[in-house]
């Protein structure tokens, strides 16, 4: 899975920012591109080590990408995502990747699938989305369930609203745990949600990925709903360094979640020890 | 067989250093390190192993990747020209020697290789020295090791009295042998001396196999409560390769680096958000003997432990890995 | 009379049975003859591992900042030092006095532990006090609930020092020229791991969050190399400046052999001069020197 152009793969591209999208008051997708173009072409799910040079390094799912650039949605959560924050579009930046496994497409293959997804924990999931829609005859049904804190914190609303609801076969369902003045759609939590719709497990993978406590809650309602674990997948996040198994610490048992993961079915996790 | 007298040694790395840096075992501050010879120093090739590992020379404390300029909105990068020192290891013990096939496989197989680890690893002859007295810490036999005589170098030596034999393995020490063909003589009616017989043990047959039910088991608990949570023995192992990555900055320029972490610190899992997912000693200590005793073995196929001692001997609290593994078989389910 | 170790062990075995502690932190012998490392008993059947002998050498109070949030009570052995630590805390509002007892053991001086490992068992008897035990003047816990009774054997007067013989060393590194003085530091911290044990050890040490545990926040780089290092060596002395109760378990617990007491005595001799003798972890209620302003403070310093 080593970028044949790289030959150290600890030594980033320099890339730019050529576009920034403003999803939430805390969320932004940043285009990123490179002379020679496309930083590098991921499968989806998969992961881009990204720097502001001078502040630091941290790693990121790709949410989509185009012929010429890689996304990054990008949540404000600590010192190099508030830089990010602030940077304009012409900034330079580091690049290296791509990184994991990426979801499991063989697996995915002619069956319905549902994502479910919580705040940026729609960032993951949609490049998947994005993908299957260009791959549309080979997989079945899309259904995408989706919440966030509040009508404002909603990402990718573009897609949530217009782009995806035009595509042949696909159901989108949004929830916001507390409305306002505006909001005509369903309140309340996701996984809760997710059981009142009651999608049917047969023929179905689930792709859930948002905040811990929310796939938590969203494993036991799919598991109520007769989901098994083999059809249950997800992404997780770990603190990571290298991105290509060497400095440890994305350690989940004999692990490394930058190389064998993000991605891991349910029944994988399981395996697993319960650290993350 | 060949031999040299120990009055000798000096002149020996004086030859070798004309073609490459030489690292030896020198005394430093009260301690034993791999030192850089320069013609002079303290040798501490006697009894006991160098108080830290040679990891250090292939994986360095601090290491510079790459440097750049930022002034924004551009940025640049300069990568740092390949390693090519030549190197020559000297006085390293059969558990370091073992280290160093853990640490490629880390550093140089599962997909990615390692530029800064390969550059280094590649251009350095080791020359292993066989120990004839354990330390007390000492438990490499568990671990298959063969104090008299080490694996994967290029060049052997057992002291004797005044003289070390000499037997190379490799081209590169048959190489090193021919540069110092001058100081050694053929060794007639010297024996290879007896190999160190370490007291300490650890019986690792299955141990692997018990840790992988034991995760949620409360010896964990009860074993990390003395535990002061510092790097010690996390950095005195020889086949510990965690690292961090981070950046300096002066003015609009700056480098990346890389330097040595310890899954015993809290900042090393921490996460942007706060989230730990190891938030105690417990964790952290259950991590770092689940990595080497299971983790790395279901990875690579091989211990992450090669009985050194280091750990036990420098832990504040006196970590016993041996007796880990001792509680470990014995616990209950 | 019997020995401080049948004592031990009959008190904890009292305590845990009772019901007044829920654990006993003491000592127990470790892998080697001469380790004997912190042991943690809540079993009153497994008493019999505490031991009192010439290497039980940590500073069990710092233990208690592990348990600060626990509502049950324990019962720690303390000797001169340990004592002291448990007033350093108590000081710092870290601990509450009535959630643990105190049992005081006047302390005869400990051996040296890497004396031990090269000299081997044989020479048990002739090992030199431990460098940390040679500036002692306060073998005798200052606090305590109960004090275990001495075997009388024990050579007490030992370890009593004069207030001037802790600075020896501090004296040798003042009287270098700035150079050899220069050298004589890096030369140290060069080898510096960054390991934090000697921080992780110390009672004076109890920062709810370290700078050096926020590399991110720029204080400190983690790059282990000499400015780091030093920049580490000096802030860590600083820290500890007016607090360090001179238990030297710093120094001892370095992996590098680091004379990390020579710092520490240096500032603490310096406060001395400037503020008068203080000694740190004696008196709950005095505050320590840099803990407190007085309008007739000298002003070197700032
Ligand atoms: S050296 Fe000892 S005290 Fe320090 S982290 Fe390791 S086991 Fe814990
Ligand atoms: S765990 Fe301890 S004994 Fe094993 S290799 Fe590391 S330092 Fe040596
Ligand atoms: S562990 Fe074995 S090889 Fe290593 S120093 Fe000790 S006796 Fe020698
Ligand atoms: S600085 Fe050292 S001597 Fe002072 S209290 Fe801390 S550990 Fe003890
Ligand atoms: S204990 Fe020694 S090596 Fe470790 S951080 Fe302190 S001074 Fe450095
Ligand atoms: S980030 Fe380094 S091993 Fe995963």
């Amino acid at each position: 899975m080593a970028n044949a152009e790289q030959v150290n793969p600890l030594v980033p591209q320099i890339g730019k920012i050529i576009k920034i999208v403003e999803e939430t008051p805390d969320i932004k997708t940043f285009h990123v591109t490179t002379d020679k173009g496309k930083p590098f072409t991921p499968m989806p799910g998969q992961l881009a080590m990204f720097s502001l040079l001078d502040v630091g390094e941290a790693m990121f799912s790709i949410t989509s990408q185009g012929p010429e650039h890689l996304e990054l949605a990008i949540k404000k959560v600590g010192m190099l995502t508030d830089a990010l924050h602030e940077v304009e579009v012409g900034q330079a930046v580091g690049i290296r990747g791509p990184y994991g496994n990426g979801f499991p497409l063989e697996m995915m293959k002619g069956k319905d699938l549902l994502f479910i997804g919580g705040g940026i924990g729609l960032a993951p999931v949609r490049s998947l989305i994005n993908y299957t829609i260009e791959h549309r005859e080979d997989y079945g049904r899309l259904w995408i369930i989706y919440g966030a804190r509040s009508p404002a914190d909603l990402c990718f609303k573009d897609d949530l609203f217009k782009n995806w609801p035009k595509v042949k076969d696909c159901r989108v369902d949004v929830t916001v745990d507390k409305g306002d003045a505006d909001w005509k759609g369903h309140e309340g939590f996701v996984p809760a949600f997710v059981e009142k719709l009651g999608p049917k497990p047969e023929g179905m993978v689930a792709i859930t990925c948002g905040p811990p406590i929310m796939i938590k809650f969203v494993l036991q309602s799919l598991e109520k709903l007769g989901f098994k674990d083999e059809q249950i997948v997800t992404t997780l996040e770990m603190r990571m360094k290298c991105g290509i198994g060497k400095c440890g610490r994305c350690n989940l048992g004999s692990a490394y979640v930058c190389l064998d993961g993000p991605v891991f079915t349910l029944a994988q996790l399981k395996q697993m020890p319960d650290e993350y | 067989m060949l031999k040299i007298s120990k009055d000798q040694i000096g002149e020996l790395l004086n030859i070798w250093a004309k073609g490459a840096k030489v690292f030896v075992p020198q005394e430093n501050g009260g301690t034993s390190q791999f030192k850089a010879w320069e013609g002079q120093g303290k040798l501490t090739l006697g009894e006991g192993n160098a108080l830290e590992p040679p990891k250090d020379l292939f994986f360095p404390r601090t290491e510079t990747m790459y440097r750049y300029r930022v002034r924004d909105p551009e940025a640049s990068l300069e990568e740092l020209a390949p390693l090519e020192e030549k190197r020559v290891l000297v006085g390293v013990r059969s558990c370091d020697a073992r280290s160093f096939a853990i640490m490629d496989d880390v550093f140089l197989t599962k997909g990615y290789i390692d530029e800064f680890y390969r550059q280094r690893r590649e251009n350095t002859a080791v020359v292993a020295l066989a120990c004839t007295t354990a330390q007390p810490t000492c438990f490499c036999t568990s671990f298959g090791i063969d104090p008299g005589r080490a694996e994967g170098v290029d060049l052997q030596m057992w002291p004797l009295a005044d003289s070390y034999l000499l037997e190379a393995i490799t081209p590169a020490g048959k190489d090193l042998l021919e540069q110092a063909a001058a100081l050694l003589t053929e060794a007639a009616d010297e024996k290879v001396p007896a190999a160190a017989q370490p007291s300490l043990t650890a019986d690792v047959g299955g141990v692997t196999e018990k840790l992988q039910q034991m995760f949620e088991h409360p010896y964990w608990e009860a074993v990390s409560r003395k535990c002061i949570g510092c790097g010690a023995c996390t950095y005195l192992c020889p086949t510990c390769h965690c690292f961090d990555i981070q950046s300096e900055n002066r003015g609009d320029s700056g480098y990346k680096f890389r330097c040595w972490d310890s899954c015993m610190f809290s900042e090393y899992t921490r996460m942007a958000g706060g989230h730990q997912p190891r938030p105690s000693k417990k964790e952290r200590l259950r991590n770092r003997f689940l990595h080497k005793l299971q983790y790395f073995p279901e990875r690579y196929g091989k211990f992450a432990c090669v009985g050194c001692g280091r750990c036990l001997d420098r832990c504040p609290v006196s970590m016993d890995i041996t007796r880990v593994v001792r509680e470990v078989k014995e616990v209950t389910l | 009379m019997s020995t401080i170790q049948e004592q031990m062990r009959t008190r904890a075995r009292e305590l845990l049975t009772s019901g007044e502690v829920k654990m006993v932190v003491g000592w127990e012998k470790g892998a080697l003859w001469y380790m004997s490392p912190p042991a943690f008993i809540t079993d009153p059947a497994e008493v019999d591992r505490l031991v009192w002998d010439e290497f039980c050498h940590n500073n069990l109070a710092k233990y208690l900042l592990d348990y600060k949030f626990s509502d049950d009570r324990l019962a720690i052995f303390v000797k001169g030092c340990d004592a002291r630590g448990i007033i350093r805390l108590l000081q710092d509002k870290q601990i509450e006095r009535e959630k643990v007892y105190l049992i005081g053991i006047n302390c005869p001086g400990l051996k040296d532990e890497r004396q031990g490992a090269v000299l081997g068992e044989d020479k048990r008897a002739e090992l030199p006090l431990a460098a940390r035990c040679q500036g002692c003047r306060h073998p005798a816990p200052v606090v305590y609930d109960e004090l275990l009774q001495d075997e009388g054997t024990a050579a007490k007067g030992e370890v009593a020092a004069t207030a001037e013989d802790r600075f020896t060393a501090t004296a040798e590194v003042e009287a270098m020229s700035p150079d050899e003085r220069y050298a004589f530091w890096t030369n140290h911290y060069d080898r510096c791991l960054r390991c934090y044990a000697c921080r992780n050890v110390c009672p004076a040490c109890n920062c709810r969050e370290c700078i050096f545990d926020r590399s991110q926040s720029g204080w400190c780089g983690k790059q282990m190399n000499r400015s780091e290092n030093m920049f580490f060596a000096i802030t860590r002395a600083m820290h500890v400046a007016g607090r360090c109760i001179e238990c030297g378990e710093c120094e001892r617990v370095c992996p590098e052999g680091i004379p990390i007491m020579t710092l520490n005595n240096k500032i603490i001799k310096e406060i001395n001069t400037l503020f008068g003798d203080y000694e740190a972890g004696l008196d709950p209620e005095a505050m320590p020197p840099l803990g407190k302003y007085k309008l007739d403070d000298p002003e070197e310093f700032l």
